[in-house]
């Protein structure tokens, strides 16, 4: 399918085109020390609203707090999405430093099936590798359930690297593997894992950030593997979405990367979706 | 809504690292800026920054000659070595289109201060004409942009490529203090509702439009400042207006 530009010129003119919702694969909740985030403690009817404005259909998020106090664990995640069930999902947020609330985590899953679509892994930060054994216990329930396994990825690092996200690709063919970032700055080899593996998926929260980087990974590999994500409430959804849509792809390629890919995942993990 | 815009962050030229997608000449700029809609830009070359100041500026000078739409931005050097800052140097800016000035201090080996700048810096101030600074490449410290401003709390002052990170907490208590610091959007835009918040703040003449072309999509900060919520007048004056408004108050 070709680029019409019918999208650009809706998006510029609505802010949204109610044909092609954007799912956003990667978001946040909640405030933060290093940053200040002027949305960081919006109420669900804020969020609601900003997410309207910009045909955000749903926002799938770990929570600030779960990912750095163990002290508060999920509950910032079950919480949130309880307040706003018809726009929110939650990856259930993993600790590597604490294996048995990882553990816990998983033996309760299915409590929450209302709130999570798979887990988070933020390696980078909590400083033990995507493949180490403390995270086993929630590889294996992901690869058994099909879950999504969001994982933080940059280039070059031994915590979640293009190297580690193959070992785990390798290891785990069921569960559905979304590179963060997209291994970022290592481009050639997010596209070979995209390529090698059936399960591996980029999202491109900061990836749309270097003019280019889209185009190359569309031209190489195609658009059917490739999730829209922000970082939410980070980066803001129409400044994302204005990126891809300057990337020069086809209509099709655009439909694939708001939403068609995402409801594809999302289908057998939310209800009436 | 139709809105003009003026994107006061574009350069032009091949890094010599490379980019996936330069914009070599000021044609192949224009034919960008026709395709998005932009008015007008503030343009540099990319090698006055790698290379050499001194030619990159005749470059410069030389591609935006033929444009009406677009306006330069020369980089100069600290004045003691004769390198740039000569006679009639603000003459020749006014000859060349030139519309403003950068400085990247920590990458050309010089402190950005009342010692080695003082009374081109004190010039600046009186003549407002903006100088542009960045956090995108090796520039300037937080400390001494803190400093800079604290010796001259007058000069015109535009603060680019502020930060993926969102730096409200460095850049608010600078738009408190002092009237004449500008943030160009192009990042603020990135935060979300980081706009919105800093225009609720401090006013929507704060803050001048930009895209960080050809390294930023261009679409990204359009579409972000379109569907901000603030008002249209507010959205007018950052697109276009505020540094139109620059412009007509500098004196050279």
């Amino acid at each position: 399918m070709k680029h019409t530009g019918y999208l650009i010129e809706k998006f510029i003119k609505d802010g949204k085109v109610p044909e092609c919702p954007v799912y956003d694969m990667h978001g946040h909740m909640g405030n933060f020390s290093r940053i200040h985030f002027p949305m960081g403690n919006a109420s669900p009817e804020i969020m609601r609203e900003r997410f309207d404005k910009a045909g955000v259909k749903m926002l799938v998020f770990c929570h600030h707090w779960t990912l750095f106090s163990p002290d508060i664990g999920n509950e910032a995640n079950i919480s949130t999405v309880r307040k706003l069930p018809d726009r929110l999902r939650a990856y259930c947020g993993l600790n590597p430093n604490y294996p048995e609330i990882i553990q816990k985590d998983v033996d309760e899953f299915e409590k929450y099936e209302d709130v999570f679509v798979g887990f988070k892994m933020l390696a980078d930060y909590h400083q033990l590798p995507i493949t180490h054994k403390n995270y086993s216990a929630a590889w294996k329930y992901a690869d058994k359930k099909k879950l999504l396994v969001l994982l933080h990825t940059w280039g070059n690092s031994p915590m979640d690297g293009h190297e580690q996200v193959r070992k785990v690709a390798e290891k785990y063919h069921n569960a559905r593997i979304l590179m963060g970032h997209s291994c970022h700055g290592e481009w050639d080899k997010t596209i070979e894992l995209m390529k090698d593996f059936p399960n591996v998926y980029a999202e491109l929260c900061a990836v749309t950030d270097e003019r280019g980087v889209l185009e190359k990974i569309v031209a190489e590999a195609g658009s059917k593997k490739i999730l829209f994500g922000t970082d939410w409430p980070w980066f803001n959804h129409h400044y994302y979405i204005g990126s891809v849509l300057d990337a020069g792809l086809s209509d099709d390629a655009l439909h694939n990367i708001f939403h068609r890919n995402a409801e594809k995942l999302l289908k057998p993990l939310v209800k009436n979706l | 809504m139709n809105i003009e815009f003026f994107d006061t962050n574009v350069f032009i030229g091949r890094p010599m690292n490379g980019v996936f997608k330069p914009v070599v000449t000021a044609t192949e700029l224009i034919s960008e800026m026709h395709r998005q809609k932009i008015s007008k830009s503030i343009v540099w070359h990319i090698f006055q920054y790698e290379g050499s100041p001194m030619e990159g500026n005749k470059m410069l000078a030389n591609q935006i000659s033929p444009y009406d739409a677009l306006y330069g931005s020369w980089t100069v050097l600290p004045p003691q070595t004769g390198e740039i800052i000569r006679e009639n140097f603000f003459e020749e800016m006014k000859k060349n289109k030139i519309a403003g000035i950068n400085m990247f201090p920590e990458w050309h080996a010089f402190l950005l201060n009342k010692i080695t700048m003082g009374d081109f810096l004190s010039e600046l101030s009186e003549r407002k004409i903006p100088l542009f600074l960045t956090k995108g490449r090796a520039c300037i410290s937080w400390e001494s942009l803190y400093a800079l401003m604290k010796d001259f709390p007058d000069i015109v002052c535009v603060l680019c490529d502020i930060g993926i990170w969102g730096v409200d907490r460095y850049t608010w208590p600078l738009l408190e203090k002092f009237p004449n610091m500008y943030i160009e959007t192009s990042l603020l835009s990135l935060e979300e509702g980081g706009l919105e918040a800093a225009v609720n703040k401090f006013g929507a003449d704060r803050f001048v439009f930009g895209t960080g072309f050809p390294l930023r999509y261009q679409k990204a900060a359009i579409l972000q400042l379109l569907h901000a919520d603030i008002s249209e007048e507010a959205k007018r004056k950052i697109a276009y207006g505020n540094f139109e408004r620059i412009m007509k108050e500098t004196k050279l």
